[in-house]
């Protein structure tokens, strides 16, 4: 039990675990940013195969791969959830899930070849299936629930749902069903993956990771206990009932819209009453995160009252801006703290420490770039030829993210390689 | 009172005197730094102490868990006063960099042990105790000095 990894890293996975996720994440990143340049404006078209594609690069390439990451990561420390073997878990979900996002963008591309959609499931829709259960089956056995183990439950059990109707609509895209309710499904897919899994997983990490990685004050005991939950119940009796009112979705989706800039306002406000005076990179995106939230909530809601294309459009962009926002400031964290934190248990004097990982200014120079490529995206609306700078600036991102990743491992290999060890033998 | 409020406030009070600490670093105020660092370090270590000598004891005693959670929380307790030692150096030497190349490491590492024991260890504590036993350890780990 003592060995020499250390005690502590019983309940933490292996660092290539979390890495490989991050960096699979950023890959998909980069192809988004590819196709951008290969699109151009037919991605701001909702109901094409560009705006599908892109899409789904980013809800399932990018941010499933990046929300797996710090899943896989926080579940031991957040809710005491071990899972046996993390590698080979994380590689059963690895391969087939890349496979099967790779096979469905080209499904999306190509509709005459309906036998993709099928392919992709079958490589998605199992593997995805199996660790959500996995992962909610060691939740629910949980006895001591926080807040934000209980938000990650209700987090995965929506990505549960989100699964089993992505899965109808490619049986029926297929053929292998008639697909009579597909509109609605595909309503309450959409809604379900981006409010009930994205949202409300940033959510639950950010009860716990907010206050206390920033000395905030913490979150109203109402705002922990019934969020979550109001917000799935929101969505999954909308999921249901829209099957006979399918225009319920129009006044969930305002309910929603409502309840995220309430946490957005609220989060800002926790954020400014920290008690850490350092405002680096991490606070920044987060700060630049809900600010994107609360504009994409207006927009949302100006859309769904007024009809107005430019809104939905607003919304759009604003969104993913929100959530890749949220994503890099975990990402700063996490990365350079794995690699310290690993090679400190395992007795490394010459560990590096965090700001060497990463320094604070690379940081920095990231949330620039981050900024001018959302912004790029909005003024694109207007100007489309802009899109060409989204696009570089787009690859540029996840580049430097990517850039990050593999520095970090090479560090972190050099000094296992080089680096003076401390051999604990208390066994 | 419960374990879990009573160890929870001091998690909480000696994150807002890290915090200060840190501020102080920041802004290069070197004598403010190193008092409000050493008081940082000993309510951290004092805390420590309670959970070693009174609150672990007695759980493992109720339960006969030696090997388990407490273990794995006095191996992080050393982690931690590693980098205390680290940060005390850096403080020393006024090396405003490395101090918060430090805090920022300590910060998380201390985070996600206090997350353990207060999702975990403190709740299986006010689980297994009796209610007088536990009245008893809080009082006892009041007295507790370094």
């Amino acid at each position: 039990m003592f060995s020499q990894n250390g005690l502590s890293l019983d309940q933490a996975p292996p660092i290539s675990v979390v890495f490989r996720f991050f960096a699979l994440g950023a890959l998909f990143g980069l192809l988004g940013g590819g196709l951008v340049f290969y699109y151009q404006s037919a991605i701001f078209d909702a109901a094409s195969p560009a705006a599908l594609t892109l899409t789904h690069t980013f809800t399932l390439g990018i941010m499933l791969s990046f929300m797996f990451a710090a899943l896989f990561q926080m579940l031991p420390v957040i809710a005491g959830v071990k899972l046996t073997a993390p590698v080979s878990t994380a590689n059963f979900l690895l391969y087939p899930f890349a496979a099967g996002v790779l096979l469905l963008l080209a499904a999306f591309n190509m509709p005459q070849q309906s036998w993709l959609f099928g392919a992709a499931s079958l490589l998605l829709v199992p593997s995805l299936l199996w660790i959500t259960l996995l992962m909610l089956s060691k939740l629910v056995r949980l006895r001591d629930h926080s807040s934000s183990s209980k938000g990650m439950l209700i987090a995965l059990l929506a990505l549960g749902i989100v699964l089993i109707l992505a899965f109808y609509m490619t049986l029926s895209l297929t053929g292998y069903l008639e697909g009579s309710y597909y509109p609605e499904v595909r309503t309450a897919h959409y809604s379900m993956g981006l409010f009930g899994w994205i949202a409300l997983l940033i959510i639950s990490i950010s009860f716990q990771v907010i206050e206390m990685f920033y000395v905030t004050p913490p979150y109203p005991k109402l705002v922990r206990r019934y969020l979550p939950l109001t917000l799935f119940g929101l969505l999954f009796v909308t999921t249901v009932a829209a099957f006979w009112l399918p225009q319920l979705w129009v006044l969930s989706h305002i309910l929603t819209a409502l309840l995220l800039v309430g946490y957005a306002v609220l989060t800002l406000r926790r954020l400014s009453q920290r008690k850490r005076p350092i405002a680096d990179a991490t606070v920044w995106f987060w700060r630049l995160g809900l600010s994107m939230l609360l504009l994409a909530m207006t927009t949302l809601v100006v859309y769904k009252l007024t009809g107005t294309a430019l809104f939905g459009n607003l919304a759009e962009i604003l969104y993913p801006a929100f959530a890749l926002s949220i994503v890099f400031a975990m990402f700063y964290k996490i990365i350079p703290f794995l690699t310290w934190f690993h090679l400190n248990a395992q007795g490394y004097f010459a560990a590096p420490m965090m700001h060497e990982v990463i320094h604070p200014k690379t940081a920095m120079k990231h949330l620039y770039i981050h900024l001018t490529t959302v912004v790029t995206f909005l003024l694109a609306l207007f100007f489309a030829p802009l899109l060409f700078i989204s696009a570089l600036l787009t690859i540029l991102s996840f580049g430097w993210m990517l850039w990050q990743i593999v520095h970090a491992w090479r560090l972190y290999r050099h000094t296992q390689k080089t680096g003076e060890k401390f051999e604990m033998n208390i066994a | 009172m419960s374990i879990s409020e009573y160890m929870k406030q001091e998690h909480r009070e000696c994150d807002t005197i890290f915090a200060k600490a840190e501020e102080a670093v920041a802004n290069k105020e070197w004598a403010t730094a190193n008092d409000t660092f050493l008081e940082f370090a000993n309510e951290t270590l004092r805390h420590f102490k309670k959970e070693e000598e009174e609150l672990f004891p007695a759980f493992e005693k109720q339960t006969g868990m030696q090997q388990g959670p407490t273990q794995v929380m006095r191996y992080e307790h050393e982690q931690v006063r590693g980098l205390i030692g680290k940060m005390a150096e850096a403080l020393e030497n006024e090396d405003r960099d490395a101090y918060l190349s430090l805090a920022e490491s300590m910060m998380i590492l201390l985070q996600q042990h206090n997350m353990k024991e207060e999702q975990m260890l403190y709740a299986m504590c006010d689980r297994t105790l009796p209610p007088e036993l536990r009245e008893e350890t809080i009082k006892a780990m009041e007295q507790v000095a370094l």
